[in-house]
């Protein structure tokens, strides 16, 4: 009896010991792999920034408008800093990834190379979203400053509309480009944008002929008397 | 192959050994059969009273004429006097695409690289002299050689701008802007009217070609805006002619105002950043000597609605608020803001507040606050403030009015020019 339970006793600690022994080296590699992930992630955040500032991109982003953006979306941070956080954080996380993999568990076996395969969808969206938010601002404040320069009353409205139209159009792009309801997104701004511009050819076509009629003539006639005989230069 | 490297051997094939020549007469076409047989005569009939003895050669720098331009040219010279024929827009010159939207009111596309075309000629041949007309004009008369060309032959004078008889209110963006701006620059009393016809001395000619406007950020600016401020800023001879009226055929379509302004102001601003050494220490200003029979102040000019400038003004004030928040100084905006809820016919934009946005405007462009383009254009409505304000203020007084107010503004220019300095130092 005795000997039975030492036997079963020596078996349950071996084996736990086994089992320990082989687990143990795995959350090492978690918390190595942490720890690197937190020192390299640290040391990308600090290239970007340098090299950010040696290219001043904050005052390129504040020139494309992209600041005053951040701004109205709540953020007080400048965006280099914004894509030093940006970058930290996905050194970070690839090294997590890599941690947990590395823990060997069932739940996790596929993590790994389903995310390394979908960086760069990633990557491609966040640069869609970039340069769309860059080219919405652009665009609008070229068309606010055309319009108001033409003095046409509706200025900061048809700013607006253009870039809303360029920031809707970028959004439904890195969507697809991320993959999330591609077929949904695609159908939703193909029957938006095509109703919307369908609409618009009805609405002047038929129901505000003769007020399209009217806007056109008085802006004709206003160009003709209002024009200076005037040189500028 | 660039133009300078491709322009000269085309022109020694069709010049042959004419040995030395003086005087080259640069005409820059684009469909002007109509009007560039009497230009060629009149700058004959000039140059054989200016200096009959020297010898001229002719060179037209066509931008591909439908017309038979060059034709006219060449049978107009006639064979006592050689002429050359290069296509500034063609094979091997073919500028950039930015070049071609530049303004110029001769109609001629890339006019700068015609300009180019006509200094690369003058260097090869190391003239004495050089002459360029615009092949639209109807107003052109021989005596404009005894303008443009004698004070370069016999009085050692590099550069000769050209100073027209004007309406009252025309020019206006030279008035309100240029001329003051580069004055308290440079501190030289040049009015910076351009076009139609310049005099250049065979060593101006040489050094344009060494200066960084022809690519680059310097082409997006009409060449009529840049001679005078490069001729001014490198220490030349600088001097004005009287030409009298100037009456051209329009070959453009009206140029919207926001792009005129972009290049002309544009132009100021880029070489401002080139030329910062040589105004940072200047005070006050020196007239330059004039030639040609001065005349009065212009007679009164067509409409003008001030009410509509004004309306443009109070727009942008209402809708390019946050554009000028980027570019102006806090208490130049208050001063702004101020002016909006002002009736038509008591608005007035002073001149201190006038002086110190255009220096602020200078500043963001330094400091590239905003997209270039964008912030000269976002300026339109203030110049139309300006404008106004100036019209208001004279329009019941005599034509010299108008003179003496442009006089006080350059003094303010002149006198608040610390407010420049100071701020682009530390920018």
């Amino acid at each position: 009896m005795s000997i039975l339970w030492q036997e079963a006793m020596l078996e349950a600690f071996r084996e736990t010991t086994l089992r320990i022994a082989h687990v143990l080296p795995k959350l090492l590699a978690l918390l190595t792999f942490l720890a690197l992930g937190l020192a390299i992630g640290w040391l990308v955040k600090f290239f970007f920034l340098r090299v950010l500032r040696a290219v001043h991109f904050d005052v390129l982003c504040e020139r494309f408008g992209l600041g005053s953006s951040l701004a109205k979306a709540g953020t007080k941070q400048l965006a280099s800093h914004l894509v030093g956080r940006l970058s930290f954080w996905l050194v970070f996380l690839l090294f997590a990834f890599m941690g947990i993999d590395a823990l060997d568990l069932t739940a996790t076996a596929n993590m790994m190379s389903a995310i390394i395969g979908f960086l760069p969808h990633m990557l491609a969206a966040v640069l869609l979203l970039f340069f769309g938010v860059l080219l919405a601002n652009f665009i609008a404040e070229a068309a606010l400053i055309a319009t108001v320069n033409a003095q046409i009353q509706e200025a900061r409205t048809i700013a607006t509309f253009i870039r809303w139209g360029v920031l809707i159009f970028t959004v439904a792009m890195v969507l697809t480009q991320l993959g999330i309801a591609k077929e949904i997104v695609v159908a939703a701004f193909s029957i938006t944008f095509g109703g919307f511009v369908l609409a618009l050819a009805i609405a002047v076509g038929l129901g505000g002929q003769s007020i399209a009629k009217e806007v056109l003539e008085q802006r004709f006639r206003r160009r003709t008397v209002e024009q200076d005989e005037m040189s500028h230069i | 192959m660039t133009m300078t490297k491709t322009v000269w051997p085309l022109v020694r094939q069709q010049l042959g050994d004419k040995g030395k020549i003086e005087v080259l007469v640069g005409i820059p076409t684009f469909n002007n059969a109509k009007t560039v047989g009497p230009v060629v005569n009149a700058v004959k009939a000039g140059i054989s009273k200016v200096c009959p003895h020297a010898s001229v050669l002719v060179v037209n720098a066509d931008a591909g004429s439908q017309d038979g331009t060059p034709e006219t040219i060449k049978q107009a010279v006639g064979p006592d006097i050689p002429a050359a024929f290069v296509q500034h827009l063609a094979g091997d010159f073919l500028p950039s695409p930015i070049s071609l939207h530049t303004f110029s009111e001769s109609g001629v596309p890339g006019r700068e690289h015609a300009f180019r075309a006509f200094f690369t000629v003058a260097e090869e041949l190391q003239v004495n002299a050089c002459v360029v007309v615009d092949a639209n004009l109807r107003s052109l008369a021989p005596d404009w050689m005894e303008i443009l060309l004698r004070p370069v032959m016999e009085k050692s004078v590099d550069y000769v701008a050209p100073l027209f008889r004007r309406a009252r209110y025309e020019g206006s963006l030279t008035n309100c802007i240029i001329y003051p701006l580069s004055r308290a620059l440079y501190g030289k009393q040049m009015r910076y009217q351009s076009g139609c016809g310049y005099g250049f001395s065979g060593k101006l000619a040489s050094l344009y070609l060494t200066k960084n406007v022809w690519e680059g950020e310097g082409t997006r600016y009409g060449i009529d805006s840049w001679l005078t401020t490069v001729a001014v800023a490198e220490g030349c001879e600088v001097s004005q002619g009287y030409l009298g009226t100037k009456i051209h055929d329009a070959t453009l379509p009206g140029i919207e105002l926001s792009v005129l302004l972009a290049q002309a102001v544009g132009a100021l601003f880029y070489l401002m950043e080139t030329y910062q050494d040589v105004w940072e220490g200047k005070t006050g200003s020196s007239p330059v000597p004039r030639f040609g029979p001065p005349y009065e102040p212009g007679p009164e000019g067509g409409a003008i609605n001030v009410e509509r400038m004004v309306r443009g003004f109070q727009q942008g004030l209402r809708d390019l608020l946050p554009i000028w928040e980027i570019i102006l100084a806090p208490e130049t905006l208050d001063g702004i803001l101020s002016l909006g809820l002002v009736e038509t016919e008591e608005f007035r934009f002073p001149l201190a507040l006038w002086v110190q946005t255009i220096y602020d405007f200078a500043l963001a462009y330094h400091e590239k606050a905003l997209h270039r383009e964008h912030l000269l254009k976002s300026l339109t409505p203030l110049y139309l403030g300006r404008t106004a304000s100036l019209i208001l203020e004279t329009r019941e007084g005599a034509p010299e009015d108008v003179e003496r107010a442009i006089e006080t503004l350059c003094g303010t220019f002149e006198s608040m020019k610390p407010y420049l300095t100071q701020r682009w130092r530390f920018s």
